[in-house]
């Protein structure tokens, strides 16, 4: 690794004031895991990096908001791992941070640099983008909202800008009897990157007291990663589930639906032939566990 | 669940002096135990010299090609470079820079030429090892590019690039020297075995089974990843601290270089952090050699675990395969040919070539036997011993196509082997006979174990489970010598000077006990000093299940030496016999209560509380050369040994994914030293090349 | 390299307060070596994903090769030549010994302190809990089966 400037701010107008907007040799970081590799493999070289440790609590905790939770960007995956809110409002998230790593990364590595380093292998993208969350973006130019559907755009590309840095996640409270499930599938070892990802969420209306109403779901989102070069929701899927009973056939044609419409790329995980079967097998098999 | 089971024999008394064993037979734990949970275990990887360079290598990106220009200006215009050696500048000190143990043909950086990727072009040294690196990336060559071969089949046929001018072996092996100077073949052995008359034995099969099995290339990823050391030591000299397997090879490889008596190069190892045969012969002490020299400072060159991916791996190979066999399951030909994915440069790959080749018709009685093995040259990393020195290869294919053979004839797989097995007194098809091989025994507690004749539920579903049993057997590595000496000093402590690496196979241990056994002593109380070549003597290298055997006798004779000047030093101070005397508890005893404990006899043979007493032990098993013709030998191993698996697994058909539920490893191992300590050799092994 | 690129760091270090000067890219596992003479923690993979470099942050494991030196500013470091008080070894060291839960044991301290932040958060730890925490730290001799013998053991005596 080559010597950078390193500066850390203490407030976030001081970090979003030292981000370039032009420079891609400028980055935030916070845990370091994710790009402390890349710079070792020379595939990121940078000039100057701001980090986030010194901040002020802004950007820090697990909190409730409105029955769901509000998650600062510097929490680290352990705390998330951990946090009997999580647990309480998403308790898709706590499982998924179980196999997310390891305990060393996770115990350093933050939410924020999870969802910004835009690496379409990350285990909490597609289930945020199934829980319906949205990030909070600010800089210099002020702040916005980005639906986690909309954040990654391929491999470490995201639609942050350069000078703009993730203050928090918004995971909205979750209606009741919401099934939710993350499949991780890893066809190398039991620790490696997932070769595909299968977050999915559906609810079903209430059948009440009319019991020859069959149940059916109302709303469903299915979300594939991994597999492909950003985590994507999956609309044929979708519409596959909503308005239908959550039984096997279902399941079986959301699947299929899936497959068909998932352009997996090859790699050393698989073949995309071999990923699009995966991706079958796993969308059913999220559904069948969800219930 | 894994469950490694040791073939034990009965508790044996020492045959020469009729008494029980007191350290020799017993579990222990391993000598250096504290410092590896302290920190403070020495590793090569720990060591830092003043005035020292940080070597880093800048590497080919191509497979196969000629080096048109090396452009090191950038690099060398870096702050904190010291200097970027290219073959040039070795050619300076070194004339002919081509090592390797089997073939002198991997030059010390790329000459010329580059056959693989990844292969050293430059070294760039630095006073920080950050600076290094960053320049090694600013080092720019251009090259033209050759076709390049990966496949081993290929390889060999006619009309592949062609990856050596000529074969050059080394002179070490003398099964090596039939083939120097062949041109225009990537082959850089074929070692055949004939017994019987093949044909024949076809011909009096009920039918015949032939099948292709495919092994890949595998890492070592030695957690210590290689590191070498090398400083010039007096305007003559050379010491190089390396994580080597093979310290006296190091030594004898680099004089030889430099054309230099033995006697100039120190070699010193410490612990290694893991070697399983890739930290063999040379890896980067030559390199390191040479840039001290050069720079007249030390100099350190450390791998990361990415560069050990270009440095050695583990054999891919192809093995054809073909038995003929009678209905009621008995084998009479079996012909196999097997190519050998040696990678650009030979390292020891001709050696696992011969010296598993042999076995490739397994442990079974076959009166029939063709085998063909041909260790070809290819434009991959080269390749040498992973745990096993080309076994397993052969295990999978000849055990794979038993169970086919077994399941086609409608045999039981478990009997289909017993049927065939090599006993006892029966001669291998290289014409040794056997002995000490009790495939009866491990068949059995496999079977046992496994419980075999037990119903076995096979799933339903998308979830099926099988399970299969497999054996194999090595022969010992030879010809190979090992020395020991054993010290007494002037307070009657005692060291064993050995060149056997301890690399966590628990060696130092198992060696104290053998010694500690012929004198008397608690194991605690016997040092091992390790590898330096100043001062521990000549050992082959730890390699190929050879230590225990032949440094442990080594050990034993250089203790009994010992023992004996002990012994005759005490009864002329007791004027008794030598006879009545033995050595216990640290002390001469006589048979009549008489008493001199170590440090007593050291005053009474140098009349002050000081000097030293030296045993020297030499350990050669007998070995006879097989014939390059028909691979016949009547000698070709000290031992043979047999080893068996079963697994338990379960497939999730959806996936494709394997799940092994139970996992069984039986060994004949004769008689355990350390059992416990085999035992956690045993246990791993298996899950390493289950890994694999 | 220029003033900005360079950083004083104080912290703890095994109980006792140091300062060192550090480049910005170094990692704390480089400076451990360089200026304390620390070896216990080891770069092996320098990704993450081996654990051999495993030490404690402010008692939380951390991989070393990948922890920027500059960030143990303020820090309490532990590392395992930390766990022996006063010529004694650290409970979990004594498991690992008396179980031989190492081979080569280039990757035990990582290990050791892997175990010590379990035992932390899990005194009597299940099968499943000990798995959790170690499945991050790679055994390339494969002696895995001594090192949860070893941990369970660890266990014990911390208790008694």
């Amino acid at each position: 690794m080559k010597s950078f400037e390193l500066v850390e701010p203490a407030t976030i107008d001081e970090a979003v004031a030292l981000l370039e907007p032009d420079d891609p040799g400028v980055r935030a970081i916070a845990g370091a895991t994710a790009l402390v590799p890349m710079m070792k493999a020379r595939l990121f070289q940078p000039t100057r990096l701001v980090s986030l440790r010194r901040l002020d609590g802004a950007l820090r905790g697990v909190h409730e908001h409105e029955g769901g939770l509000r998650l600062g960007a510097l929490a680290t995956l352990t705390e998330l791992e951990r946090s009997s809110r999580v647990r309480a409002v998403a308790p898709v998230m706590s499982r998924a941070l179980r196999t997310l790593s390891n305990v060393r990364i996770r115990n350093v590595a933050t939410l924020g640099g999870h969802l910004a380093h835009g690496d379409p292998h990350m285990d909490l993208p597609p289930v945020l983008m199934t829980l319906g969350a949205r990030v909070r973006a600010v800089s210099r130019r002020g702040e916005r909202w980005i639906d986690l559907n909309d954040l990654v755009l391929g491999y470490y590309q995201t639609t942050m800008a350069a000078d703009e840095l993730i203050a928090e996640v918004h995971v909205p409270a979750q209606p009741t009897g919401a099934r939710t499930w993350y499949e991780k599938f890893t066809a190398l070892s039991a620790d490696d990157w997932p070769t595909v990802g299968v977050a999915v969420w559906y609810r079903t209306d209430a059948a009440g007291s009319d019991t020859t109403r069959p149940t059916v779901m109302t709303e469903a989102r299915v979300a594939v990663s991994a597999a492909t070069e950003r985590p994507v929701r999956v609309p044929a899927a979708e519409s596959a589930l909503t308005g239908a009973a959550p039984d096997d056939a279902t399941f079986r044609k959301a699947a299929d639906a899936a497959a068909d419409a998932v352009e997996p790329l090859a790699d050393l995980r698989g073949s995309a032939a071999y990923k699009r079967e995966m991706i079958r097998v796993h969308v059913r098999r999220a559904l069948e566990r969800a219930r | 669940m894994a469950d490694t089971i040791v073939v034990p024999e009965a508790p044996v008394a020492d045959a020469d002096a009729g008494r029980a064993l007191r350290e020799v037979g017993r579990s222990m734990p391993r000598l250096e135990s504290t410092a590896k949970v302290d920190g403070s275990v020495e590793y090569i990887h720990n060591l830092r010299l003043p005035g020292m360079l940080y070597g880093r290598i800048h590497r080919s990106s191509i497979a196969h090609g000629r080096i048109v220009r090396i452009d090191a200006s950038a690099a060398l215009a870096c702050d904190g470079v010291h200097a970027v050696i290219t073959a040039d500048d070795v050619a300076t000190i070194v004339p002919n820079p081509y090592y390797g143990p089997a073939f002198h043909d991997q030059p010390i950086l790329a000459l010329g030429k580059v056959r693989h990727v990844g292969e050293p072009v430059a070294v760039v040294l630095a006073t920080d090892p950050h600076v290094a690196e960053e320049a090694a990336d600013l080092v720019s060559v251009e090259y033209e590019p050759f076709d390049a071969v990966f496949d081993e089949v290929a390889a060999a046929a006619p009309g592949a690039p062609i990856i050596h001018d000529e074969l050059k072996p080394a002179g070490m092996f003398t099964d090596l020297e039939h083939v120097a100077g062949r041109r225009g073949t990537n082959v850089a052995l074929d070692a055949r075995l004939r017994t019987g008359d093949i044909e024949k034995g076809f011909a009096q099969a009920d039918q015949v089974f032939e099948h292709t099995f495919r092994t890949g290339k595998v890492i070592h990823a030695t957690f210590e990843p290689m590191v070498s050391v090398a400083e010039p030591a007096g305007p003559g000299g050379l010491t190089i601290h390396t994580a080597s397997q093979s310290p006296s090879f190091v030594r004898s490889e680099i004089a030889r270089l430099l054309g230099w008596p033995e006697n100039r190069v120190r070699v010193r190892t410490a612990f290694l952090g893991g070697g399983f045969g890739a930290k063999l012969y040379i890896k980067l002490e030559a390199m390191a050699a040479v840039c001290a020299l050069l720079v007249r400072k030390p100099v350190r060159i450390a791998l990361t675990m990415d560069e050990q991916f270009y440095t050695i791996t583990k054999h891919g190979a192809t093995v054809l395969i073909r038995t003929g066999v009678t209905n009621d399951g008995r084998i009479t030909a079996r012909q196999v040919e097997t190519y050998w994915n040696g990678g650009a440069y030979a390292d020891i790959g001709p050696r696992v070539t011969q010296k598993s080749g042999f076995t490739a018709a397994g442990p079974y009685d076959i009166e029939h036997v063709a085998l063909d093995n041909y260790a070809v040259y290819t434009n991959d990393p080269p390749a040498g011993a992973l745990r096993g020195f080309g076994i397993s290869q052969l295990v999978w294919a000849y055990e794979r196509q038993a169970d086919i053979i077994a399941r086609a004839l409608g045999i039981d797989p478990l009997e289909f082997r017993r049927r065939n097995a090599l006993r006892n007194g029966r001669k291998h098809a290289t014409g040794t006979v056997v002995y000490g091989m009790e495939v009866e025994a491990v068949l059995d507690r496999l079977a046992e174990k496994m419980e075999w004749h037990r119903p076995f539920d096979r799933g339903s579903g998308t979830i099926r489970r099988g399970r299969g049993i497999a054996i194999g057997v090595k022969a010992c590595v030879s010809p190979t010598t090992s020395t020991a000496a054993v010290h007494v000093y002037g307070d009657g402590s005692c060291a064993v000077h050995t060149s056997t690496v301890d690399m966590g196979q628990a060696s130092d241990t198992t060696l104290a006990q053998i010694a500690a056994e012929v004198l008397g002593l608690p194991t605690p109380d016997v040092r091992i000093v390790h590898p330096d070549t100043d001062v521990t003597p000549y050992d082959m290298a730890t390699l190929g299940s050879r230590s225990t055997f032949h440094m442990g006798n080594a050990v034993r004779r250089a203790a009994e030496d010992v023992r004996a000047q002990l012994l005759r030093i005490a009864a002329g101070a007791l004027g008794v016999d030598m006879g009545d005397l033995e050595c216990r508890d640290g002390a001469v005893l006589s048979r009549a209560g008489a008493k001199l404990t170590f440090r007593e006899v050291m005053l009474a043979r140098f009349a002050m509380q000081a000097g030293t007493i030296v045993g020297v032990g030499s350990y050669t098993p007998s070995y006879t050369k097989p014939d390059p013709r028909t691979g016949y030998s009547p000698n070709i191993t000290p031992f043979w040994m047999l080893g068996g698996a079963g697994a338990e697994v379960e497939v999730d058909c959806e996936t494709g994914r394997v799940t092994v539920t139970k996992l069984v490893n039986v060994a004949d191992v004769g008689r355990a030293i350390n059992p416990a300590s085999v035992e956690r050799q045993l246990c791993p092994a298996c899950s390493i090349c289950r890994a694999s | 390299m220029s003033a900005r690129h360079e950083r004083a760091v104080a912290f703890t270090l095994n109980g006792r307060r140091v300062g060192a000067t550090v480049a910005t890219h170094e990692t704390i596992l480089e400076v451990l070596q360089r200026e304390f003479g620390l070896f216990g923690a080891r770069e092996s993979c320098g990704q993450g994903l081996c654990g051999c470099c495993t030490l404690l942050v402010n008692g939380t494991a951390v991989s070393g090769c990948l922890y920027f030196a500059a960030f143990a500013d303020g820090a309490e470091l532990t590392t395992v030549e930390g766990l022996a008080k006063n010529g004694e070894l650290h409970p979990i060291q004594r498991a690992f010994v008396e179980k031989s839960g190492f081979q080569c044991g280039f990757c035990t301290p990582g290990f050791i302190l892997m175990t010590k932040e379990l035992l932390s958060r899990h005194p009597q730890p299940t099968e499943d809990e000990i798995r959790h925490y170690l499945s991050g730290n790679l055994c390339r001799c494969a002696a895995y089966p001594d090192i949860i013998a070893a941990v369970k053991r660890a266990a014990e005596l911390m208790r008694a």
